[in-house]
């Protein structure tokens, strides 16, 4: 449910980007980030480990402008990829208004996307989130690697075949604003006042 | 229209008298999703965006500790630097207080003034909330309109 203020009328809403480590989720926002005007983006703020790995979010604003006097904000996160940080996850999931499942496309990573997906499935079980109606689309990145998986391979295995797909090169900034678009416009068609 | 939390011009006041009576340079009042809803004191200085979103992280991932040790939660985290010193509250489940303040020395009076701004914060934030009309149909349709329109120009390729 997006945060509304009444008396500093703003209302905000809460993208995060999910999917398994090295999928290119931090990438995504780096380009977001990198191409919008100075005037609609916040400081881009990356808590990472030493090896430049995400340890619990990556995180900027985009203001929109004004619709009806009420100042629109995205709040853009990212989650941490690697297992073992689920706790942190699903911390920064809270109170999000649309996910974006960032799955890479090679082969080898198959697994990676699927355990990802499914640890994603038990966050929205535990905020009671349905699969079906949230916002939540899927982005295959890394199209340009050698064999790349078919497109809806990950949410079909996972019995989501009909999620809103994007193919993406992030890394090229390929499908990322396409993406965001997507997820943002999905966010606000669903907002009731 | 769906509210998750409503800012009233008592919470700034509150503040304001935070700032004055507790010695703090900055007084902040966060969601636990990490939106700011007041701020008082200097700003200038802060990005207070980002300041919240972090500020919300660090206070769910204190949570989350709090119950590997058994407590449900720990109701003040004091960070202490070497100019400038953060005490940070919950007011209720979702809301957070954040002073910045300078001199240490004042940390009694900070937790004091903190602790009965929280008093006054939780006693605000238990009134029934203002009843909005519902809006029209047509108003609710022309918004969502006007803000596919703004992310489409965002967000152009």
């Amino acid at each position: 449910m997006p945060y509304i203020s009444y008396e500093n009328r703003q209302i905000q809403f809460k993208i995060v980007y999910f999917g398994p480590g090295l999928s290119g989720k931090t990438t995504n926002l780096s380009w977001i980030h990198r191409v919008l005007a100075p005037e609609v983006k916040g400081e881009l703020v990356m808590l990472n480990t030493d090896e430049d790995r995400t340890l619990f979010f990556d995180f900027f604003p985009v203001e929109l402008g004004q619709v009806d006097g009420y100042h629109i904000r995205i709040n853009l996160y990212t989650v941490p990829g690697q297992v073992y940080y689920e706790a942190s996850r699903r911390l920064v999931l809270d109170g999000a208004d649309g996910v974006v499942f960032v799955a890479d496309s090679n082969e080898s990573r198959i697994e990676a996307n699927l355990e990802m997906f499914d640890l994603m499935r038990a966050s929205f079980q535990h905020y009671d989130w349905d699969l079906r109606t949230f916002p939540l689309m899927m982005q295959y990145n890394k199209r340009d690697c050698p064999d790349p998986i078919p497109l809806g391979a990950v949410e079909r295995k996972m019995g989501c075949a009909d999620l809103p797909v994007r193919e993406s090169i992030a890394i090229r900034g390929v499908g990322v604003l396409e993406t965001i678009r997507d997820i943002s416009r999905m966010v606000v068609a669903r907002f009731e006042m | 229209m769906s509210e998750r939390t409503s800012s009233r011009a008592g919470f700034r006041e509150l503040l304001d008298h935070l700032v004055e009576h507790g010695g703090a340079l900055t007084a902040l009042l966060v969601t636990r999703q990490g939106s700011v809803v007041s701020e008082a004191g200097r700003t200038g200085y802060l990005n207070t965006t980002a300041m919240a979103a972090l500020v919300a992280g660090m206070f769910s991932a204190t949570k989350e500790v709090a119950r590997m040790v058994g407590e449900s939660q720990f109701s003040i985290l004091l960070q202490q630097g070497e100019k400038r010193h953060i005490h940070i509250s919950l007011v209720s489940g979702d809301i957070m207080m954040v002073v910045i303040f300078e001199d240490y020395s004042r940390i009694g009076q900070v937790r004091h003034e903190a602790r009965k701004a929280g008093e006054k914060l939780t006693a605000l934030l238990a009134q029934p909330k203002e009843v909005r009309p519902e809006p029209e149909e047509a108003t609710v349709t022309q918004f969502r309109e006007y803000a596919l329109n703004l992310i489409d120009r965002i967000f152009q390729t």
